[in-house]
């Protein structure tokens, strides 16, 4: 073992001393931290502030928005017809990015036209559309009944058919937190990746420069591997721990200075709504309006996920990184390295698509089998450990973390058997068959 | 020291080893010999425990050889490796380490070799920045950094130039005066010559010599004579009749000559002395030894394989 160790700090070193190893600790995270930044504003588009010219020839509107929904789009009115050439090259009009046209027959034909400059997101579109509509709701209803503006409303209030499962009957669960859990599948993934191509790599590179004959002269070469899959593995949890740092502290950054309008004390919030403070209610709206920060922050039970994340990490990298490096020590030239590691892709791909799967059918009994699968479990379990699981059925879990454990044990018992077999031979072709030979001889 | 008993080995269909039994003695050079693909590396391999014979087994001091047994072995193989991006005491340490030894263990046996090489600044160097030579002498103080008391050298003196070779036959000879049993494979037969006690000569996979250098010298003898006389070169010419056939005479001193005859059929040295008695006054006769080159390529051909 106390070799095994040593091959592994080795790897270590080396790894971690590399300068872009260093190089991609610092900006890793901070791209991830960008595309974080950018996901959060595009879930909050809309909020740039629009002025809105409504040409209301009619005095239908009578110059008055009674429902503010967006607070960052400012009304203003016009008498008359407004030219739409003169809106476009106007002087005057340039500080408008939206031009209304509410003609007098907006009441019976229900139309209204909208010029933008630009673009308008349709978070604009929605809020310009339930402004104008309230308002002409409440002329109209002026006009043709007898009814109060709050009796109309409450019957045009259309029947609102609330879907809850009966595990989650509270509706805390959404399809959000699946994608976050394919968001975990997709990082174990990714690092399998690198890292086991960077296995399947050193130990190709110590076999062209031959440094092999002297290392297995000295240990057994199911050290060896084993050494090598656990220095590369600490080196890949070295880096997932630093990122998940400075991450942290990116987010603790946003939370405290970048979108800090959107955190505010569950205490503060309820004083306030008791007392009614509108501003507040928005902010509160605010906070469950951004469905990302709103999952990142509140609905994961990171507790659990990220535990469970980590022992998903470990066993799928050792199942996977177990097959790298038998494809390392087997391989006689580089290119036999990149025609043996694409079925290994494709398997890491196809995980990453039955994670989604999962997602969009998680009753489909293709998910049920891909959850104890080892090549597809990784990603699986952590759609499904994110989104929950019902209960009872936590024991799911276990059998599917315990399968992939049993099997990453397999799967170094033949790697290790292939690597023996395999990682003194050198300038051969590899093929499936000679495989299956290093796997059947004892050396 | 290390004894193999009817070890064979074959990867599929091709016998590298068979039914190989031999002794590796203590204390001495045993030279591995054998064309190529004769099965050298094989049985260094399974003396290394690299590879497990399918037949037979070793024993290393009287017992079974094990993984234990790794730890007293220096091997240096006949590929040679090194990380390129390591420093040279850093790739030496990390060799210690993995032999067992401590930090400081290593440490120590490290100054002491890179001193006795005279190369101690060459310690904070990447090999990377050592040239093939360079890099060779690392890893010939690799092989040997732990103290190991058996040494299996691989074709050492490859990629050396002659002053580097001389300094690592001296090596060699000096490990051997301190008591390590050193496997010396190689091709150099002047190496053997000079250095190894012992010979072991496989030949496609089977061994066709385990004795000692003189022992084999000794059972191979040349065909040829040299005689040293004083009278005249004719009179000498026409004494050997068909008998003996003259290669080669020169003068040594006046009147003085050497002489190299081939013997023909079954010839004696005594027919010899009897032919030439009488026609000239004879200095001295005696049978020509073979070089190691010679008895290899004797013994080789000897067992070639029918066609």
């Amino acid at each position: 073992m106390k070799q095994v160790w040593i091959i592994a700090m080795r790897e270590l070193r080396g790894r971690i001393w590399n300068r872009s190893f260093l190089l991609m600790l610092i900006i890793g995270p901070l791209l991830l931290l960008t595309m974080a930044y950018f996901l959060v504003k595009a879930n909050d588009q809309g909020k740039k502030n629009l002025t809105v010219l409504i040409a209301d020839p009619g005095n239908i509107m009578e110059g008055v928005i009674s429902s503010r929904e967006n607070q960052k789009i400012s009304y203003y009115f016009v008498d008359g017809y407004l030219d739409l050439d003169e809106f476009k090259r106007g002087k005057d009009y340039q500080k408008f990015d939206v031009l209304i046209e509410v003609n007098e027959k907006v009441l019976n034909n229900k139309k209204a036209f909208v010029f933008y400059r630009g673009f308008l997101s349709s978070d604009a579109k929605n809020s310009i559309k339930f402004n104008i509509e309230r308002r002409i709701e409440e002329v109209m209803v002026n006009e043709f009944s007898t009814l109060t503006i709050d009796k109309y409303r409450q019957m045009k209030q259309p029947l609102n058919m609330d879907y809850r499962n009966v595990d989650d009957p509270y509706g805390m669960q959404s399809q959000s937190e699946g994608y976050v859990g394919l968001i975990f599948g997709f990082v174990i993934v990714i690092f399998i990746l690198l890292f086991g191509l960077s296995i399947m790599r050193g130990i190709a590179r110590e076999k062209s420069n031959r440094i092999v004959e002297v290392l297995v002269s000295v240990v057994k070469p199911r050290r060896l591997m084993l050494g090598k899959i656990l220095g590369v593995g600490l080196s890949a949890l070295t880096q997932l721990f630093a990122w998940s740092i400075f991450i942290g502290i990116g987010f603790w950054f946003f939370q405290n200075y970048v979108f800090s309008e959107f955190f505010i004390s569950d205490e503060y919030i309820t004083m306030q709504l008791n007392e009614g403070n509108d501003v507040l209610f928005g902010k509160y709206n605010m906070l469950h309006q951004n469905e990302v920060i709103d999952l990142i922050y509140q609905r994961l039970n990171l507790s659990v996920v990220l535990p469970i994340f980590f022992i998903t990490f470990v066993l799928g990298y050792v199942f996977y990184g177990a097959f790298f490096s038998l494809i390392g020590a087997g391989i006689g030239s580089e290119s036999d390295g990149q025609q043996f590691s694409i079925p290994m892709i494709l398997f890491l791909f196809f995980a990453v698509y039955i994670g989604y799967f999962s997602i969009v059918h998680p009753e489909s009994s293709l998910v049920a089998i891909c959850e104890f699968i080892p090549f597809t479990s990784p990603v699986v379990i952590m759609v499904k450990t994110c989104q929950g699981y019902a209960s009872g059925s936590g024991y799911l879990l276990v059998v599917s973390l315990f399968i992939l454990f049993l099997s990453s044990l397999i799967m170094l018992y033949f790697a290790s058997r292939i690597f023996r077999n395999g990682v003194l031979e050198f300038g051969h072709s590899l093929s499936i068959r000679k495989l299956f030979i290093w796997l059947k001889s004892d050396s | 020291m290390i004894e193999i008993f009817e070890v064979s080995k074959s990867y599929q269909r091709n016998v590298a080893l068979n039914n190989l039994s031999a002794e590796i003695p203590r204390g001495q050079i045993t030279g591995l010999l054998g064309p190529n693909g004769a099965g050298k590396t094989t049985l260094i391999r399974i003396i290394n425990q690299m590879l497990i014979p399918n037949t037979g087994y070793l024993k290393y001091d009287g017992k079974f050889l094990n993984h234990s047994h790794l730890r007293l072995m220096g091997y240096l193989p006949e590929e040679r490796g090194l990380y390129k991006s390591m420093t040279v005491g850093d790739q030496l340490s990390f060799l210690c380490r993995l032999r067992g030894m401590t930090r400081a263990e290593g440490s120590a046996q490290i100054r002491h070799w890179l001193d006795k090489f005279n190369i101690s600044d060459w310690r904070g160097k990447k090999i990377e920045s050592l040239s093939k030579g360079m890099a060779q002498k690392i890893q010939f103080i690799a092989a040997l950094v732990h103290d190991p008391e058996f040494i299996i050298l691989d074709e050492p003196l490859s990629g050396f130039d002659p002053i580097n070779v001389d300094l690592i036959m001296s090596e060699l000879l000096d490990l051997k005066d301190q008591g390590k049993t050193i496997l010396l494979s190689t091709h150099n037969m002047q190496s053997v010559q000079d250095m190894c006690s012992h010979i072991l000569l496989l030949n496609d996979g089977t061994k066709i010599a385990d004795s000692s250098f003189s022992e084999l010298s000794q059972n191979h003898q040349s065909s040829q004579f040299v005689v040293r006389y004083r009278g005249t070169k004719i009179a000498f010419a026409n004494s050997l009749w068909t008998d003996f056939e003259l290669l080669d005479q020169h003068e040594v001193t006046s009147d003085l000559f050497e002489a190299s005859l081939a013997q023909r059929g079954d010839r004696s040295v005594d027919d010899l002395i009897g032919n030439i008695k009488g026609h000239v006054s004879i200095e001295a006769v005696s049978r020509k030894r073979l070089n190691m080159q010679e008895i290899f390529l004797e013994l080789v051909n000897a067992n070639k394989p029918l066609e």
